[in-house]
């Protein structure tokens, strides 16, 4: 059986290209079960997602703990403490990360022992369908690093995003897209056999729960909040960059950001705080003299 | 009839468009709500002909639904978790109107503390309500046990309403191969509802559940449906067979996993007995004896089956995904009470695990294995367990710092 986790953002579609993975493996004839985890829904969440594809029925369910293959979508994952994406991959298990980097680049970067492939999803993205939606993209790699036939990506591209959109022409482009990325990456070595059945033994010890008291045991939470430690801004796609000579302080954009992030210097030209900023260009949208400008952002 | 890759949530929908219900009032609720969207959007594109109303909550969609049901409609609806709590006062009123109503639960732990993941604890608080319960493992089965979920309902010797069980997320978001049949070879099956016990016409005034006092009458109308729910057992059986016949796929009231000649049995319910089974294959490589029983019929509770199913087992151990608190699992305390006066009762040790979709890995099921293997030997059988991890104590005290618990 062959165990991927995608690892995304919401927004980015993480959900959709494991759906296209399993469909694309169930249409060549085998088994396959897909199924997202996600906490709130909301832009920008951590998103993961796991397809299992296998000879025989399936014996397992929910998220897959010791993976073959790690699909990372936002490398900005890979230094977070919370989602760990390539946390239990197999021993010669790959990774596929979305960066501009370079395979022994994004290896040295992130300190990642496994077989690392990088290919620049976002940027064929958004040179192909306009936009930084990764899912049929994503899903296409995948299928290539599995050995799954082409006609079938194809067809499991048009089934799923049928079912979502209704646009044609980006539909089509979609259907490019994904191809693309499939036959843009060398098929890498896999170790990991389709019929190899079972994980890795981590022995895991069963406990008797203690008993604590409620001031413990009851679900509040006695610390102050951390949210100011948490910097959202490592999400951009692209970083909105200011053009002060046609900026007339008309304090628009400083009102029209949805996570008010947009401060004002002591000349009264608005900036924004890239910690936090999420990207959205709100601000590029409102700016009625077009003084912003927007700069994709290269991580790491 | 052709094969395609479905969540659970959508093979929901795939029943309900294939019963060809005329009505469905809506409250939407994660992880069930993907079910009335894709309701929702075939309604509008034309290819299913039903009535779609949203409502303001749960307690008015459950009392429209059960209206509808009492004019003679086949009506549908579905929630989850807290909106199953909200609209619970009318589960005992539309049960009480003995009306067919099919309803969807997808199973989400309670609040507090609030979750998104399953457990059982808001179907099974259902359990007593005059609903009858199906409870499923995959998703073909969810499709599969709609409709029979509308022919053993509309069946005058049950007229009860429905829950059909799914897990959240495991199973309502998980998408594997389904089979969708045909809609004349369900027609065959579940033929258009012709309501002869219908109460409501128009130009008919007339009062539906009236009020009693002084007990022998409210006596009356409850054993009824005790009796109605107890006659739902053959039905049950009936459905099932036609069921097979028509479609070839087996549903008893429960499901035996290498059961028969098992000597240590796993019970289950719903789409963790998947991993119950991949335990169970572990376990016989290691030469134990193992087996599983996976519960599908929840409501009424198939006494006889269940009896003669694990008399004479040495050891069933109930992994209940659910708990009662100052109790312990909901199941076992069942199971247990079916047996007492068996003979060759097996011992019968109990298990809480899979609260709020905490995973049950194969150590845990390892656990259970020896469990019942020692129990056997040394004859002794400890209370109520917990299947809780050591990592996942640590785990859990890492929060609790973060918490400012420390
Ligand atoms: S991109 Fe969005 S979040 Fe960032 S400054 Fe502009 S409006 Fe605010
Ligand atoms: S909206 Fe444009 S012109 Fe107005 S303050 Fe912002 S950048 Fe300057």
């Amino acid at each position: 059986m062959y165990r991927l986790r995608f690892h995304g953002r919401g927004g980015q579609g993480a959900r959709v290209a494991s759906k296209v993975l399993g469909t694309a493996a169930f249409l060549d004839g085998y088994y396959a079960q897909d199924f997202p985890l996600y906490g709130a829904e909301r832009r920008g969440a951590p998103v993961a997602a796991s397809t299992r594809i296998s000879e025989e029925p399936i014996m397992e369910r929910g998220v897959i703990p010791e993976p073959d293959i790690v699909i990372v979508m936002d490398e900005t994952l890979l230094q977070d403490p919370l989602t760990m994406p390539v946390s239990g991959l197999k021993q010669g298990g790959i990774v596929l990360i979305n960066t501009a980097h370079s395979p022994a680049e994004a290896k040295a970067e992130y300190k990642i022992t496994a077989q690392v492939l990088t290919l620049d999803i976002t940027k064929i993205g958004l040179d192909m369908l306009g936009m930084p939606i990764l899912s049929t993209l994503a899903g296409g790699v995948a299928a290539r690093i599995v050995g799954l036939s082409e006609e079938s990506l194809k067809d499991a591209v048009k089934k799923v995003l049928s079912e979502i959109i209704t646009d044609r022409k980006l539909l089509d482009k979609n259907v490019a897209a994904a191809l693309y990325c499939f036959n843009a990456i060398t098929p890498a070595k896999i170790e990991i056999k389709l019929k190899t059945i079972g994980t890795t033994k981590k022995k895991s010890t069963v406990i008797s729960l203690p008993f604590e008291h409620a001031a413990v045991s009851s679900p509040a939470i006695n610390a102050t909040g951390n949210t100011p430690l948490r910097m959202t801004g490592n999400w951009r796609v692209f970083r909105p960059v200011w053009n002060y000579d046609s900026c007339t302080r008309c304090m628009i954009c400083v009102a029209r950001c949805p996570d008010g992030c947009i401060l004002v210097n002591e000349d009264d030209y608005p900036y924004t705080d890239y910690d936090n900023c999420k990207g959205c260009l709100i601000c590029i949208e409102e700016c009625p003299t077009n003084s912003l400008g927007k700069v994709r952002e290269v991580h790491a | 009839m052709r094969k395609e890759m479905l969540t659970g949530n959508a093979s929901a929908a795939w029943g309900v468009r294939l019963a060809e219900v005329d009505y469905i009032p809506v409250y939407p609720i994660t992880p069930q709500t993907e079910i009335i969207e894709t309701l929702a959007r075939w309604i509008s594109d034309g290819v299913m002909d039903s009535r779609f109303v949203t409502m303001d909550s749960e307690h008015s969609m459950l009392t429209a639904a059960g209206s509808a049901s009492a004019t003679g409609a086949r009506a549908f609806t579905a929630t989850s978790s807290q909106g199953l709590l909200y609209g619970f006062e009318m589960l005992y009123a539309v049960a009480g109107w003995r009306v067919p109503l099919v309803m969807v639960n997808v199973s989400r732990g309670l609040s507090s503390p609030i979750t998104l993941e399953p457990d059982h604890n808001d179907v099974l608080a259902a359990r007593d309500t005059g609903f009858l319960q199906i409870h499923c493992e995959t998703c073909q089965e969810v499709l599969d046990s709609i409709l029979m979920a509308y022919r053993l309902a509309e069946d005058k010797r049950v007229l009860l309403p429905i829950i059909v069980n799914l897990d959240g997320f495991y199973l309502s978001f998980t998408r594997e191969p389904v089979e969708v049949p045909d809609v004349e070879r369900v027609r065959n099956f579940l033929p258009l509802y012709q309501p002869k016990h219908a109460f409501f016409k128009a130009s008919q005034p007339m009062a539906q559940s009236a009020a009693v006092l002084g007990g022998s009458s409210y006596s009356y109308f409850k054993y009824q449906m005790h009796m109605a729910s107890q006659n739902a057992l053959a039905v049950y059986k009936e459905v099932c067979e036609e069921f097979e016949t028509r479609f070839g796929r087996n549903y008893d009231t429960f499901e035996g996993y290498m059961l028969e000649d098992a000597d240590y049995v796993l019970v289950m319910t719903n789409s963790f007995s998947t991993l119950g089974k991949a335990a169970v294959n572990n376990a016989r490589e290691r030469g134990i004896n193992a087996g599983l029983l996976r519960l599908r019929l929840v409501r009424p509770f198939p006494v006889a089956d269940l009896k003669a199913a694990i008399t004479g087992k040495r050891a069933v151990a109930v992994i209940d995904q659910n708990i009662s608190i100052g109790k312990g699992g909901i199941l076992h305390s069942e199971i247990a009470s079916c047996l007492y006066n068996e003979k060759h009762r097996p011992l019968l040790l109990s298990f809480i695990a899979g609260l709020g979709g905490k995973n049950i890995s194969p150590d845990e099921f390892e656990f259970i294995f020896n469990k019942m293997i020692v129990g056997v030997d040394t004859g002794e059988v400890e209370t109520t367990q917990l299947l809780y991890t050591e990592k996942e104590w640590q785990e859990m005290g890492r929060l609790k710092g973060m918490a400012g618990k420390g």
